[in-house]
C-alpha cells in the first residue's frame, strides 16, 4: 500500500508524549525516500510512454496519465509526511532551547537526533542569542510571573563548591537549601539541578 | 505603583502619569499578542520607553541598596521592576514563538511589516537554518521537482506546504467603546450589535480590523 511507510513514521513520532522526541528513524527514514524514487522512475516512464505514443501530455487520459497521477501524489504524500516529521522535531528542538537545557544537549537527547538536527539546534541557539544580545534582555530566565523575589530552594546536584551569584559565594553541595534571588536560582531550577522548597 | 515611591523619595523619575499608564498598556499588548492566534503590531515607541524605565528602576533599587534602606522597601520596589520585567520578556517571547512557528508565512506575506528590525532578522535567520536543515535532511534526497520547501512540487501553482495560522480560532474579547452594528462575515449572515465594556467570544477572523484599531481588547 503506498504512502504505509511514511504513515507509520508519523504514527511514531505521534505515539510519544508531547514535546519529547524519539530516536531518529533512519532506517524508516531511508526506506520512504527510496519508495519516492521508485514512484518518480514509474512516473517518469509513464510520462514517457504517453510521448511515444505521440500524445498530448496535457490532456490525454489513458491508463498511463492516470498511473503518473497516481505516483506523482503518492510521491508528494510522501514527501508531505516526511516534511512533517522533520518539522514537527525541529520544533521540539527549538523548545530545547528555550527551556534553557544549556548549549550542549545532554547524552539521552543526543542520541535521539541525527546529524542535521543536533546542527539545527547548535543554529537555532546562536539565532536565538544574538537576537537576545541585540535586546540586552536575557529572555531565558523570568519565565514565570514573579510572586517573590527571593526564593527558598534545595539544591538536587552538586553544582559546585564556590559558586558564585552576582557578589554572593555560596556553596551548592547536594542537599543544601538556600535562600536565592529568583532570577539567580532560575537557570538552575531549569535545569533539574535546584527546585523550589515550598513549605 | 512604581510612580507612587517617587513622589515620597522625591527622585527623578517618571511621573505617576506616564508611568502607571505604560505598564497599563504593556500588559494590554502582552494580554493581545498572548490571545491572537497572528502576530500583531510591534509596540516600538512603548517597548522602548518600558525598557529605559526598566534600567531607571533597577539603577535605583541599587542606590537604595547601597544606602541601605529598609529591607521591605527595597524588596517591593524589586517586586514591582520583576512584574514589569516579567511582562516585557513574556511579550517578546510569545512574538518569538509565533515568528519561529509561522516563518515562512509571515516572511512571504505583510505580517513581515509588523515586525520589529531585529525580529525581522530573526525570521530571516530562522528561515536560512530551517531550510538549510530540511534541505540537508529530506529534500536533497528527492527527485528533481519536488525539492522545494513551500510548494508540494514543481507543478504546484502556489506555495501549498506553508503552514499559516488558525485565524479562526474563537476568542474571548472586551470591547473598549461601543462599535454598534457589525458584520460578522463577509455574506452578511450575522450581524452583531457591539455594546462599550462588554465581554464577547467571537472569531478571531471577524474581528481582526477591530483589534488592529484598539477598538477591541483581547483577553
Amino acid at each position: 500500500m503506498f504512502g504505509k511507510r511514511a504513515f507509520q513514521l508519523l504514527k511514531e513520532q505521534a505515539s510519544c508524549e508531547d514535546g519529547q522526541l524519539i530516536q531518529f528513524d533512519q532506517d524508516a527514514f531511508d526506506k520512504v525516500i527510496k519508495e519516492c524514487d521508485e514512484h518518480n522512475n514509474q512516473l517518469q516512464s509513464s510520462i514517457r510512454k504517453i510521448e511515444e505514443q505521440k500524445l498530448d501530455i496535457q490532456t490525454t487520459r489513458n491508463e498511463n496519465h492516470f498511473g503518473a497521477v497516481i505516483h506523482h501524489l503518492s510521491l508528494i504524500r510522501n514527501k508531505r509526511c516526511l516534511m512533517s516529521y522533520m518539522y514537527n522535531r525541529a520544533e521540539i528542538i527549538q523548545s530545547y532551547k528555550w527551556k534553557n537545557i544549556g548549549r550542549i544537549l545532554p547524552r539521552e537527547i543526543q542520541k535521539k537526533l541525527n546529524y542535521s538536527e543536533l546542527e539545527y539546534f547548535k543554529n537555532h541557539s546562536a539565532v536565538v542569542d544574538s537576537y537576545i544580545n541585540e535586546l540586552d534582555l536575557d529572555l531565558t530566565v523570568d519565565m514565570v510571573p514573579p510572586k517573590d523575589p527571593y526564593i527558598r530552594v534545595r539544591v538536587l546536584d552538586e553544582i559546585g563548591n564556590e559558586v558564585s551569584l552576582g557578589d554572593l559565594a555560596l556553596s551548592l553541595t547536594k542537599d543544601s537549601l538556600h535562600f536565592l534571588r529568583r532570577t539567580d536560582a532560575e537557570p538552575f531550577i531549569s535545569q533539574g539541578l535546584m527546585e523550589e522548597f515550598l513549605e | 505603583m512604581a510612580s507612587s515611591w517617587d513622589e515620597e523619595f522625591g527622585s527623578a523619575g517618571p511621573t505617576e502619569e506616564e508611568a502607571g499608564s505604560d505598564v497599563e498598556l504593556l500588559k494590554r499588548a502582552w494580554r493581545n499578542e498572548k490571545a491572537s492566534p497572528e502576530i500583531l503590531q510591534f509596540q516600538s515607541e512603548l517597548i522602548r520607553r518600558v525598557h529605559e524605565q526598566i534600567q531607571l528602576q533597577e539603577e535605583r533599587v541599587e542606590e537604595f541598596v547601597n544606602d541601605k534602606m529598609d529591607d521591605l522597601v527595597v524588596s517591593l520596589h524589586q517586586m514591582d521592576l520583576d512584574r514589569t520585567q516579567y511582562l516585557l520578556k513574556s511579550y517578546l517571547r510569545i512574538r518569538l514563538h509565533k515568528i519561529e512557528k509561522y516563518m515562512f508565512h509571515i516572511s512571504k506575506t505583510d505580517l513581515l511589516n509588523r515586525l520589529s528590525e531585529q525580529e525581522q532578522i530573526f525570521t530571516q535567520r530562522c528561515i536560512e537554518i530551517m531550510e538549510k536543515h530540511l534541505h540537508q535532511s529530506v529534500l536533497s534526497k528527492l527527485p528533481y521537482g519536488y525539492q522545494s520547501v513551500t510548494k508540494q512540487s514543481i507543478s504546484s501553482e502556489e506555495d501549498d506546504m506553508v503552514p499559516a495560522p488558525e485565524l479562526d480560532t474563537f476568542v474571548f474579547c472586551k470591547t473598549k467603546s461601543a462599535v454598534g452594528a457589525f458584520q460578522l462575515d463577509e455574506m452578511g449572515d450575522e450581524i452583531v450589535d457591539l455594546v462599550a465594556d462588554d465581554l464577547y467570544v467571537l472569531r478571531y477572523k471577524s474581528i481582526k480590523g477591530l483589534v488592529e484599531n484598539g477598538q477591541i481588547d483581547l483577553i
